[in-house]
């Protein structure tokens, strides 16, 4: 029974780890020297908390958190195709902090009452860090959202490739409904989903971003986003689903290119030694 | 009138660091007032203020604390290095003697 | 006062064992030597980030990548207090930086040399930090007091990452055949470039930053320094020093100059290293691309509503 359970863990963990791995990829390469120690912090917390995650799921399923962090193959990852998009430009890096943190933001309350006090506990601190991240994304976004066109522009392209891939973190995952009447996550995806879009579309009229895609997309929360980024009904959405560039599918294991290049970058040093201890 | 925080120096090595406050009209005054209450057993050899108002910090200073584990950030998070040490000499005297 | 007679004064005060604040009076030659000193610091923090960040996203695992990731950060930190204490001598951090991606300023050596493994994390960790931390420690006396208050901080973190460096060494000097190769092939690639780090002999007599004490150290005692406490760990593990290589001479480990082949280190002067261009390359495109960050920071809001 508790399989539910760990297929919550490791969607947590994926996401957290996946997209610790992209935010690290601009240490030392961040657009702005303080912001740059500033942002690697945020993708060390994300990289430590997967790993308190995955020691959760050690914890019931054997094994250790590296191996579950470094040793799976490429389709037992279950993150959101979001976390997993390269990095582009900063402009595309804080939409998608800011998007993801409100989201994990969340998520996190929910399961501070998680029925599972092994990962309530886990929520409770997690979330202590994750309120700064908040406070950073929304900084950001503001000074950008506010400031000369040239970021102004750049910010809502940005948001309109990385917003409908939104979708993709309230995908529920495999055993959800199981995981959900057993209280582990206390608030099904769909109602998280709902908190989601009513929070951000708020917050992008605040900050004078268009909103109607968006708006658009919490109406109609099935529809899924093509390639180019736009919204387009879930019956025209048949053919633009069955490519891989998809916003869902991540919680069942369907990744895009993008992983796999993450994932041959991220992995292979680890498994092509086994048993060697770094 | 006005509240000042003051800062001093110890020494050149030294960074300034915060040793009070005092309420005056301008900054000029506030020097003035500072040497004699923060300087004048020689604590220091330089002397800053500034207005209170013009410091900022974060409304909630729990977001300044760190919740997961950052021993890596430490000495304390490599306190192994020693017996690892002689693990690995111990292993290359093993291989010098294949 | 006469020019001559504050070059006096200011002589006298150095000779005295005296400091240097930013406000304080200095000769020309003194501010502009220390400025290119710091800056050329600072470059070298900021480009040294960046072999490490490529070997990042293959961390073997996951405290090791937190921990890499922290290393590499600590390095960008301190190219920001450098910066910062260079800027208040009279150059901008922008015009540093453009300077620097535009391959008009200078950075240490072994940043211009390609990273393959792992191996280069342990290594670059222990013996060029550790090779970085003997220089640096001998300034922490330097003669220009701003200079030393930043670097009382970077040593302390030099020292962490010293320790960093080393439990990675150590790992895997005890692994695998693989993982020792990893260090032994790294250290193969690396040892002449940590030779030259530390320059050629110093000129005593022309060095202006020895005789005004930013500089307290030459050269070639620093090098003899670094040679006497690491080589002997590095024998200890079993590893084989390529050439140059030293030998035990009336109890210090010493390399012959004439063994040493400089011609790598006159080109990378020149700023012609094996990835010099590339990693520069890199630097100017985010800079140029991303110039509205900066803008974004530096100019008012035009669009509250």
């Amino acid at each position: 029974m508790s399989e539910a359970l760990v297929s919550l863990l490791t969607a947590l963990a994926d996401d957290e780890l996946v997209i610790g791995h992209r935010h690290s990829e601009w240490t030392g390469f961040a657009p702005h020297l303080e912001e740059d120690v500033a942002f690697s912090s945020i993708a060390q917390d994300e990289i430590g908390h997967a790993a308190a995650y995955y020691s959760l799921v050690a914890g019931l399923t054997g094994g250790n958190a590296d191996e579950l962090a470094l040793g799976r193959d490429r389709s037992d990852y279950r993150n959101a195709i979001l976390c997993e998009r390269p990095n582009d430009d900063w402009a595309y890096t804080l939409v998608r902090h800011w998007l993801y943190d409100h989201a994990d933001a969340l998520r996190l309350e929910a399961l501070e009452g998680s029925a599972d006090e092994n990962l309530a506990a886990v929520a409770t601190k997690i979330r202590r860090e994750e309120r700064y991240h908040v406070i950073h994304a929304d900084s950001w976004m503001k000074r950008v959202a506010h400031g000369p066109v040239e970021g102004r522009t750049k910010l809502s392209d940005a948001m309109g490739r990385a917003f409908p891939e939104t979708l993709g973190l309230f995908e529920p995952f495999e055993l959800e409904s199981d995981a959900v009447k057993q209280g582990w996550l206390p608030v099904p995806s769909d109602e998280l989903r709902a908190r989601f879009f009513d929070k951000v579309r708020g917050s992008l009229d605040d900050l004078g971003l268009p909103t109607e895609i968006h708006a658009h997309a919490a109406a109609q929360a099935e529809f899924v986003a093509s390639s180019s980024g736009d919204l387009i009904s879930a019956e025209d959405a048949t053919a633009a689903t069955a490519g891989s560039e998809d916003a869902l599918g991540g919680r069942k294991g369907r990744h895009t290119q993008d992983f796999s290049d993450l994932w041959d970058a991220m992995t292979t040093q680890y498994r092509s030694n086994p048993g060697a201890t770094w | 009138m006005e509240v000042y925080e003051v800062f001093r120096r110890a020494g050149h090595k030294d960074p300034f660091e915060h040793c009070g406050a005092v309420i005056a009209p301008d900054h000029e005054m506030a020097l003035l007032m500072a040497k004699e209450c923060f300087l004048r057993r020689r604590e220091g050899n330089h002397l800053w203020v500034a207005r209170r108002s013009d410091i900022h910090s974060f409304s909630d200073e729990t977001l300044l604390e760190v919740a997961g584990d950052k021993s890596y950030r430490f000495n304390e998070g490599y306190r192994e290095v020693i017996g690892k040490r002689e693990k690995a000499i111990a292993r290359a005297k093993e291989l010098a003697s294949r | 006062m006469t020019y001559e007679d504050k070059l006096a004064q200011f002589n006298a005060h150095i000779d005295a064992g005296g400091k240097v604040e930013a406000q304080d009076w200095m000769p020309d030659d003194y501010r502009l030597g220390v400025l290119k000193f710091i800056e050329m610091h600072a470059n070298s923090e900021i480009m040294g980030a960046l072999p490490e960040r490529e070997c990042l996203p293959a961390a073997p695992s996951l405290q090791r990548k937190m921990s890499l990731c922290a290393k590499i950060q600590d390095e960008v930190g301190h190219s920001q207090l450098l910066y910062r204490v260079a800027e208040d001598l009279g150059k901008g951090r922008d015009s540093m930086y453009e300077d620097l991606v535009n391959g008009k300023s200078k950075f240490h050596n072994v940043f211009h040399y390609p990273v393959k493994h792992w191996g280069d994390v342990a290594l670059i960790g222990w013996l060029i930090d550790g090779a970085a931390l003997v220089t640096q420690a001998a300034l922490l006396d330097s003669s220009y007091a701003p200079y030393t208050r930043v670097l009382k901080r970077i040593c302390s973190e030099e020292q962490l990452h010293l320790r960093h460096g080393e439990d990675i060494t150590l790992e895997l000097a005890s692994g695998t055949d693989t993982q020792r190769q990893m260090f032994q092939d790294a250290l193969n690639r690396w040892w002449l470039a940590i030779i030259h780090f530390f320059g050629p002999r110093s000129n005593v007599e022309k060095d202006l930053l020895l005789k005004w004490k930013v500089k307290t150290e030459t050269n070639e005692n620093l090098r003899q320094e670094f040679l006497d406490r690491y080589v002997p760990k590095i024998l200890e593990l079993g590893f084989t020093i390529p050439t140059p290589t030293p030998f035990e001479q009336n109890g210090h480990w010493v390399i012959k100059e004439d063994d040493i082949d400089w011609a790598p280190l006159e080109a990378i002067k020149r700023n012609e290293g094996p990835e010099t261009a590339r990693r520069l390359g890199q630097r100017k495109e985010m800079y140029d691309s991303h110039r509205w960050v900066r803008d974004a920071l530096s100019e008012p809001a035009v669009n509250v509503a």
